[in-house]
């Protein structure tokens, strides 16, 4: 980088919530034209620091200093006016009004002062998305009608509308297929070359080593690291940097299957389970201890798939049999009450109450075992999702603290401690490590293969591929609805399964959306 | 018993009193030439079948036991006339839903129209382009903001029934030191309302031992008026006199009074409702008189309808023509003469 | 970050509490929220002004009663409206329902069948309402706003179809008798009696059953809800019918109040309940409120209603100031929520 004055310098900044201490003097220095990324785990503080750099948070105490002056940010205009721009991963846009609507939400271009010169506003989006490589999105389109990706392209569209000389993007690429990704940074680059700055959030180290040029780490509310080269800094000092300890096996050994001539009985069987236009008819049987996991792009049924097991969609045709009775198709009690649990994809719209506590989303589906004709015996309640809770290691070991104050893992460890409370003896994960950390998924995948081997059948989907290869015993194929291969997970590497996955599709690569490929994380014994 | 009760000569006290009585004595018009005019002769509506004459009624939605009884009077009133064909709308109280039942009557091209208008200046209009075609409108108590609007317009005296009340109470109280008196009015928002307050308040002027201590507007409903005479009996804990503005949300005052056991003042209703003549008769509760205000001003309205369909004047007056307006005397009903009345109280 | 979790270890429903579970039996009164504790304060506020400007009238038993028994009728209401609000719905008919039912067990017909007939029909047409509005709402997919005021209109229609404009008057010599000063046990009249049953039920049932649990749940989020095994869409009937038996039991006392039926009566009823349970704090997105907030948001209005009544203020007066009082409540809030 050049040795020219930095465009932002944040010190010591430090922002308390009540009973959490988000921010403990954060550090973060960014250069005109580079790509700063910001890592760290859930709760290590990002979000805080975005949030008050966007000015949507006032810090209790630390300096701001922009372009050498001395800056407070009173609200998000302000930060705008500067020339800051936030994408946030939970995307602001409004759906009920039309691309260059949003795109201008706020700073419409008026005639009379008033009046809004529609026409024109159209113009300068239809302009602004060209230069995002994404011409083909008409700005007179209403929001709700595009795709994630396309509302990413109109999120970024916004923020350049601006005159803005940084971006920060939260997880920008979580919502983007390969190719996006790719054009993702090819924009990237065009801003850096014109001089702005940008500062990177995301989960995917491999990411930050293509385009960043500097790290800081943020841990527990403090920067551990700030400004390291990107590019030299190898991955597993990051990975220490941001878990404090370095991660040898990310993945826990498969048990000696000593057992192997004498298998158990399948708890589930599922028999030509169909959902006509989303997955041809699918078979399995999962036996107790074993770990199945489903790959595939998205679109390829697999979480389809699991929810019509779950019975949260209602198949067109085919059986679902735990312990060879027939569950009664579309019904998630009945599949509740044979012993399955579903960890959804969507932890926080799908698997959570964020209002309650831990407490009470463990025992939700366990409540008649505390109750007495409806009467709850809350002593019993407490005691018994503590117990599990514990038993997951979740952390804090307190169960009366609201969900939502949890990290991503330890909702997840919450959503997983109801299943074990409840008894379950079928877990069904849809991407169970999303939005996970890379220390804790460590930690999940323990959790998830000990439960495996005390007994539980474990069906896995996820989009990444060393996942299901590293945590499943035996993969099944997904393309386009129907299963293209079976195999012991050992058997496989990212590549075979790559190629399985995309081989023959008439669609090409446009198809490999929300798969990762190969990951260059260090450790993953798959690569 | 002061006069203000008793009802003078006026023209339609009577019918505003027992239906039928009022109209009575014909010649025909055609005689008129043959006799002379002073002799008041001229041809006026009576109870004998004549012309055919269709009239159209648009009235409100009946949700309330007076508005019940004015849709009841007039109904039964063109029943009882062989000549008299009647074109009841479905009430409402929706202006733009009632624009449009008086428009299908004039299409339909009835003779007369009688109108209760759910808002008086809502429906001026309309009542203008009935006149326009020629159909004369008789306007019924909520009056349309044009004279031009209606051919004539009859209906009750707001003010005249807090006038009456005031003095009822004021000539009840003589005597008496300090008197205090309690109003439990009805709906603040309307105008009625305020008249009826300000016609009270006049009068109590009148009598210099007396002064109204608090009043409360309740909403015509029982709920309500057992809601607000409880507070008010609360707050208020001895008056001498208190007066209802509505013998229905009376029902839920009387229950509340009742509930707090008190029987230490005279009251006075409003309206005319059965119960409250009833009561009235027992003479057993607070209840003493009650202040008219009356729905057989429909069947009067009825009357003028079809006097004016047959172009005929009516009787006890020395003109041809039936009056522009007719303001209708708020007689009080007490013991004395609530038996007379008792036909025509509404539940 | 902790270790690997350890290797298996079976659950024990007994484990060593943490210091979140030390907590001495009078802890609820500090654990009281802000919220409550401020509705309270503002409570005392109302009383220490009726005291002030009207301290005969205000201040005996007889306003105590007085202000209760007014505050009985809402109330119950209220109580089920806070059920369906944290649920995630909205009951925009109980005040039809609240007259359709006085006026159905007050006809002659039912009243032939005395105290038990008329207590029987309100009850039963409230939980027919309910019923219905459950129904169309849970089973039929309708958006609970539209149900509920389709509801609203047709009950009313219904109501004055009934009775014809006219008002009912109640000959059951019982019913009339327990809204009566005779009828007070202890000083304690027996529709207030009802009034703190229902809300004792009401928190129980909230906060101590399933039942409690499943509503907060359906209405803090209803697809992890459903996917964690609640039957959401039976929770949903349930919980209309809860609030349809509200409105029985509260027709049932308003007959009994006011001794009549009249169409008229639960005027705008859906709004004071909603009111009240808003500024008690419940989250009109559902998933957060408290049956406690409610009933002192009722106690409130009632109260004000009382001291301005009591100082002979005009209604459009009291009704500026229950404005008011429910925008600064919501921003009282809004300041506590966020600190």
């Amino acid at each position: 980088m050049a040795p020219e004055p930095p465009l932002l310098t944040m010190s010591g900044i430090t922002k308390s919530f009540p009973g959490v201490r988000a921010l403990d003097g954060v550090d973060l220095h960014v250069q005109a034209g580079e790509v700063h990324c910001l890592l760290g785990q859930n709760g290590a503080g990002k979000s805080t620091l975005i949030k008050v750099l966007a000015g949507a948070h006032q810090p209790d105490d630390g300096t701001i200093v922009w372009r050498g002056d001395e800056v407070t940010l009173r609200s998000p205009i302000a930060a705008m006016r500067l020339g800051i721009a936030t994408i946030y991963q939970e995307l602001d846009l409004v759906e009920g009004l039309s691309v260059a609507e949003n795109v201008y939400l706020g700073h419409e271009p008026t005639a009379a002062g008033f009046m809004v010169r529609g026409r024109d506003a159209r113009a300068s989006t239809a302009a602004l998305l060209k230069r995002l490589g994404h011409g083909e999105i008409d700005p007179a389109r209403l929001v709700g009608d595009l795709s994630a990706a396309q509302q990413q392209i109109v999120s970024m569209a916004r923020a350049l509308s601006h005159e803005v000389r940084l971006i920060v993007m939260d997880e920008p690429s979580a919502a983007l297929d390969p190719d996006e990704v790719d054009n993702l940074f090819r924009i990237v680059g065009d801003l850096t070359a014109d001089g702005v700055a940008v500062v990177y959030i995301s989960h995917r180290l491999e990411e930050i080593r293509r385009i960043g040029d500097r790290v800081t780490v943020l841990k527990d509310g403090r920067a551990v690291a700030v400004g390291l080269p990107a590019k030299e800094t190898p991955t597993r000092e990051v990975i220490a940097l941001m878990t404090g300890r370095n991660v040898e096996y990310v993945f826990p050994e498969r048990p000696v299957r000593d057992r192997e001539e004498t298998p158990s009985e399948p708890v589930l069987v599922v028999q030509g389970l169909t959902r006509e236009g989303e997955f041809a008819p699918f078979d399995l049987e999962l036996r107790p201890g074993e770990i199945v996991g489903l790959a595939g792009l998205v679109g390829s049924g697999r979480s389809e798939i699991l929810e019509t097991v779950y019975g949260a969609r209602k198949p067109t045709g085919g059986q679902v049999r735990v312990d060879g009775r027939v569950l009664r198709p579309g019904s998630v009690r009945a599949a509740v009450r044979a012993g399955l649990g579903l960890a959804p994809e969507e932890r926080k719209a799908q698997g959570l109450l964020m209002l309650e506590s831990v407490t009470r989303n463990v025992s939700v589906s366990s409540m008649s075992r505390f109750s007495y004709g409806g009467w709850l015996d809350r002593t019993k309640e407490r005691e018994a999702a503590r117990a599990a809770t514990r038993e997951l290691s979740l952390r804090p070991d307190n169960p009366s603290v609201p969900v939502r104050t949890l990290s991503g893992g330890n909702q997840q460890k919450a959503v997983l401690a109801r299943w074990l409370l409840r008894g379950c003896r079928v877990l069904l994960l849809d991407e169970p490590t999303r939005g996970v950390d890379v220390g804790a998924r460590a930690e999940l995948y323990t959790v998830i293969r000990r439960l495996a081997d005390e007994g539980l059948a474990v069906l896995l989907v996820s989009s990444e591929v060393p996942e299901v290869l590293g945590l499943a015993d035996r993969v099944l194929v997904l393309r386009e609805g129907q299963v293209v291969h079976t195999a012991p997970a050992r058997d496989l590497d990212e590549h075979r399964v790559l190629d399985l996955v995309l081989a023959s599709s008439p669609h090409g690569p446009t198809l490999a959306k929300g798969l990762h490929g190969p990951a260059t994380t260090e450790g993953s014994p798959a690569s | 018993m002061p006069d203000f009760a008793s009802r003078r000569g006026l023209l339609f006290g009577a019918a505003a009193v027992s239906a039928g009585a009022v109209l009575t004595g014909c010649t025909s018009n055609e005689s008129k030439d043959d006799d002379a005019p002073s002799d008041n002769n001229q041809a006026v509506a009576d109870d004998k079948p004549g012309k055919k004459v269709t009239i159209g009624f648009a009235g409100p939605q009946a949700d309330h036991g007076w508005l019940n009884a004015i849709n009841d009077n007039a109904k039964s009133r063109a029943k009882k006339y062989e000549d008299v064909t009647l074109e009841a709308t479905e009430g409402s109280n929706d202006t733009a839903a009632q624009i449009g039942q008086v428009e299908t009557l004039i299409n339909k091209k009835v003779d007369v129209l009688v109108i209760l208008p759910a808002d008086g200046k809502a429906l001026t209009q309309v009542g203008l382009k009935a006149m326009k075609a020629g159909i004369p409108v008789v306007n019924l108590d909520r009056i349309f903001a044009s004279a031009q609007a209606y051919r004539c317009w009859i209906g009750g005296d707001n003010y005249g029934m807090g006038l009456n009340a005031g003095h009822y109470i004021g000539e009840k109280l003589k005597g008496k030191k300090n008197a205090k008196v309690v109003e439990l009015a009805g709906l603040d928002n309307l105008e009625l309302t305020k008249q009826r307050t300000k016609g009270f308040d006049d009068a109590l002027k009148n009598y210099s031992n007396v002064e109204k201590v608090a009043r409360q507007a309740a909403e015509f409903t029982v709920e309500s008026g057992q809601s607000k005479m409880s507070q008010l009996l609360q707050a208020q804990k001895n008056f001498d006199a208190l007066w209802n503005h509505d013998d229905d949300q009376g029902v839920g005052a009387l229950r509340a009074i009742k509930q707090a056991g008190r029987d230490d003042f005279l009251m006075v209703g409003g309206a005319g409702a059965l119960s409250a003549f009833q009561e009235i008769k027992q003479d057993r509760g607070v209840l003493k008189a009650t202040v008219l205000y009356p729905p057989t001003m429909a069947a009067s309205a009825i009357d003028l309808a079809r006097a004016l369909g047959q172009g005929k004047g009516v009787s006890g007056m020395a003109e041809f023509e039936i009056p522009a307006s007719l303001t209708l005397y708020s007689a009080v009903v007490d013991k004395d003469n609530v038996d007379q009345y008792m036909p025509t109280g509404f539940k | 970050m902790t270790q690997p979790a350890s290797p298996a270890r079976p659950i024990t429903e007994k484990s060593p509490p943490t210091d979140g579970d030390k907590r001495p039996w009078w802890s609820f009164v500090v654990r009281a929220d802000v919220r409550t504790l401020s509705l309270l304060g503002v409570l005392a506020a109302l009383v220490v002004i009726g005291g002030i400007t009207e301290p005969e009238a205000f201040l005996d038993t007889d306003n105590l009663q007085l202000i209760l028994t007014q505050a009985s009728v809402i109330g119950v209401v209220t109580v089920g409206m806070t059920f369906v609000i944290i649920s995630g719905g909205i009951d925009l008919s109980v005040g039809a329902i609240v007259a359709l039912a006085s006026v159905w067990a007050t006809t002659v017909a039912t009243q032939d069948y005395g105290f038990a007939g008329i207590l029987f029909t309100a009850v039963m047409v409230g939980l027919g309402c309910g019923l219905v509005n459950g129904l169309l709402i849970a089973y039929g997919g309708m958006v609970p706003f539209i149900a509920t005021l389709a509801m609203l209109a047709s009950g009313r229609g219904l109501a004055l179809e009934i009775t014809d404009g006219k008002t009912q008057m109640v000959t059951v010599d019982g019913v009339l008798k327990l809204g009566e000063r005779d009828s007070y046990v202890l000083g304690i009249p027996p529709l207030v009696m009802v009034f703190a049953a229902v809300t004792v039920v009401g928190w129980l049932l909230l906060n101590r059953t399933t039942f409690g649990r499943r509503s907060v749940a359906v209405g803090g989020n209803a697809e992890a809800a459903r996917l964690a095994g609640i039957d959401v869409r039976r929770q949903r009937l349930y919980l209309y019918l809860l609030s349809g038996l509200c409105c029985g039991i509260a027709a049932f006392l308003l007959i009994v109040l006011a001794g009549s039926g009249q169409n008229t009566n639960g005027n705008l009823y859906e709004l004071d309940a909603i009111a009240a349970a808003i500024i008690g704090g419940t989250l009109l997105s559902g998933g957060r409120g408290t049956i406690t907030g409610s009933v002192l948001g009722v106690l409130i209005f009632t109260t004000i209603t009382n001291i301005f009544a009591l100082n002979n203020l005009e209604t459009a007066v009291q009704q500026i100031a229950k404005g008011a009082i429910i925008v600064a409540a919501v921003l009282v809030q809004r300041r506590t929520a966020t600190t």
